[in-house]
């Protein structure tokens, strides 16, 4: 009765870890479905572990038996499945109704979901299998050990071994998706994987020949199917083409891709200030727009360009300081370049900044300063301003 | 000896674990009615009885129980429907309670739910039936125990050591509940003492070797109103 609970909770909480801050994403969302079973599975597989050692003491009711010697195996496998795929669909419900709350981004691996509630079914599998043959309390902390090393063990990216179930995709960007038939083959890997077990273990008590088949056919799907995971050189994502952005057009054109929509209003609250102290030097900008890809941010034909890829607390500020970085040719650390930085970005001057030229600076209107720094604009881009270029006058 | 109409058969059978002999090869026959198996604890006597129930394989011989060779896989399932086992310990069930863990016997044995409640009416558990078997004395779990074993009617019921741990007054009430089981009877007990005054037939394992001890006249209450012990007693030279 606690187990569907329990498990549901260490889903959401693994689960909602893999989602994009503040945006709705349905790869992302699935991804982070299917990659949830990398802690739930552990701990499922430990439960049917310990449910197997349990059921063990009643093996001589069940063994002798007018029924077959594996329908209790069978039974106990179908409830711990029912229990832990229950918990499986108790998460994907809250993580897809969260997506659903929001303009999602699209795309969606419908694949997905079942090839990780097919990882969670082997999962419980293995565990029961192995409490099964051997049945001693030693055996459930050796599940638990060896299925959390499994997942543990493989981080995204590492090697072709991550994809395989239960998987890790690591993080899935806005212009990033699964790639193209990977669920399917983690579909059938797990899937021929939990049948081969199960039908091993029901020849072992049964000699029925006839399962037999279905062994060998689940050990050789499970080999084709890592052939082809193997294929697939640890990269679980891939490029999606280009979605068509959405913009906000006054008092600055800001244009994001579609999920992040809800942003649109923060940034342009906190692009317009700066693009109205750049105004007049080769740094303004009248537009904004979200970089498709990797590359530094940077202003260019009044077009600024920035990297944007959640919305998590402070993704305005983010913004709006990786823009008046780039407005230098070179990482800089002047005091007098930080000064104007502060201006530009609307916060407090602070620093090791001479304080004479700090008041001065600051006793300056803003229309003063804007037209400073028309005039010291290369000097201040090139990090070389001096008090000098701090003059005392009105 | 073994008797034209033996339910349990052995022929040359001999068993085997950790590379010492508990039941050297022999052929001798369990016959109808109650009969004890007698020996100090580790001589073998739960192997010998999971043995009979086909729980495992003889290391040699022949074994056939009610008619059926137990060295054959498609007659294992024919013996194993008529037969009833109840291993020492019943603590392990302790968390089902006694309707919960009849019907579970009861389901693998492939019985309808009225065979559950025959049995608990026929071993006076109706009372208790709703509570676990955790919270009940030991006398009460042993007839759970039973219950379970028996549901299915089977035609040879095999117990070990059922009477461990009661008082006599509770040894008492359940020998004649043991005696009515089924129609034939296997039961195991650490002392000769033990089974000697109820049993039809007692044997005793040791070395290896099994002895037929000689058999005593039928159990009879009335006849034996002095108490069960008496016999006992008089056996053991107290």
């Amino acid at each position: 009765m606690l187990a569907v609970p329990a498990l549901a909770c260490l889903g959401i909480a693994a689960a909602w870890r893999g989602l994009i801050p503040g945006v709705a994403s349905w790869e992302s969302s699935v991804a982070a479905i299917a990659a949830s079973v990398r802690l739930v599975g552990p701990v499922a597989a430990t439960l049917a572990c310990w449910a197997a050692l349990r059921a063990h003491r009643l093996d001589y009711l069940r063994t002798l038996s007018a029924r077959s010697p594996v329908t209790g195996p069978l039974l106990d496998l179908l409830l711990l499945c029912g229990v832990a795929l229950l918990a499986y669909v108790i998460v994907a419900l809250v993580i897809i109704g969260d997506t659903l709350l929001q303009p999602a981004a699209p795309g969606f691996h419908p694949l997905g979901l079942p090839a990780g509630a097919a990882a969670l079914a082997a999962c419980v599998v293995t565990g029961y299998v192995a409490g099964r043959l051997a049945p001693r309390p030693l055996t459930a902390a050796v599940v638990a050990a060896m299925t959390t090393s499994w997942s543990v063990l493989r981080p995204a990216g590492s090697s072709w071994l991550s994809l395989l179930p239960p998987a890790a995709y690591g993080p899935i960007g806005l212009n990033g998706g699964l790639r193209p038939g990977l669920a399917a083959d983690q579909l059938v890997w797990a899937l021929a994987l939990g049948t081969a077990i199960v039908a091993g273990y029901m020849w072992r008590l049964s000699r029925h020949r006839m399962l037999l088949v279905p062994l060998a056919l689940g050990l050789a799907l499970t080999t084709v199917a890592t052939v082809r995971l193997h294929g697939y050189g640890g990269s679980a994502v891939t490029a999606t083409p280009p979605t068509a952005p959405v913009c906000r057009t006054w008092p600055l054109t800001v244009c994001v891709h579609p999920a992040l929509a809800p942003g649109l209003p923060s940034l342009e609250a906190v692009a317009t200030p700066l693009a109205t102290r750049l105004t007049g030097t080769p740094g303004g900008f009248r537009t904004l727009r979200q970089l498709p890809g990797a590359g530094p941010a940077h202003i260019k034909a009044g077009v600024a360009w920035v990297h944007l890829t959640d919305l998590g607390p402070g993704y305005e500020r983010r913004v709006a300081h990786e823009l008046v970085a780039g407005l230098h040719t070179a990482p800089c650390d002047s005091a007098y370049a930080a000064l104007v930085d502060a201006w530009l970005l609307g916060e407090p001057a602070g620093g090791p900044a001479d304080p004479v030229v700090q008041r001065r600076f600051a006793g300056w209107t803003d229309q003063r300063r804007r037209t400073w720094l028309r005039t010291h604009y290369p000097t201040y881009r090139a990090c070389a301003l001096s008090p000098a270029d701090f003059p005392r006058g009105t | 000896m073994i008797a034209e109409v033996s339910t349990i058969v052995a022929r040359g059978m001999g068993v085997r674990r950790t590379g010492r002999w508990l039941l050297r090869p022999a052929a001798f026959g369990i016959a109808g009615g109650v009969t004890g198996l007698a020996g100090p604890p580790g001589v073998g006597k739960t192997t010998l009885l999971a043995t009979f129930a086909t729980l495992r394989r003889p290391q040699a011989g022949a074994l056939e129980v009610l008619g059926f060779d137990a060295g054959k896989s498609s007659e294992l399932r024919a013996i194993r429907s008529r037969i009833g086992y109840l291993p020492a310990g019943l603590d392990w069930a302790g968390q089902l309670c006694i309707q919960d863990f009849v019907a579970y016997a009861a389901f693998y044995k492939g019985v309808p739910k009225a065979a559950v409640h025959s049995i608990i009416q026929r071993l006076d558990l109706a009372d208790t039936a709703a509570i676990e078997l955790s919270r009940l004395p030991a006398d009460v779990r042993l007839r759970a125990g039973l219950a379970a074993t028996c549901v299915h009617d089977p035609e040879l019921v095999l117990l070990d050591e059922p009477l461990a741990g009661l008082d006599e007054a509770a040894v008492l009430e359940l020998i004649p509940v043991l005696r009515t089981l089924a129609p034939t009877v296997l039961v195991t007990a650490p002392q000769i003492g033990d089974l000697t005054d109820w049993c039809d037939r007692v044997l005793t394992l040791s070395r290896g070797r099994l002895t037929d001890l000689a058999t005593r006249p039928f159990w009879n209450p009335e006849r034996d109103s002095d108490g069960m012990f008496a016999a006992t007693r008089s056996m053991a030279g107290v």
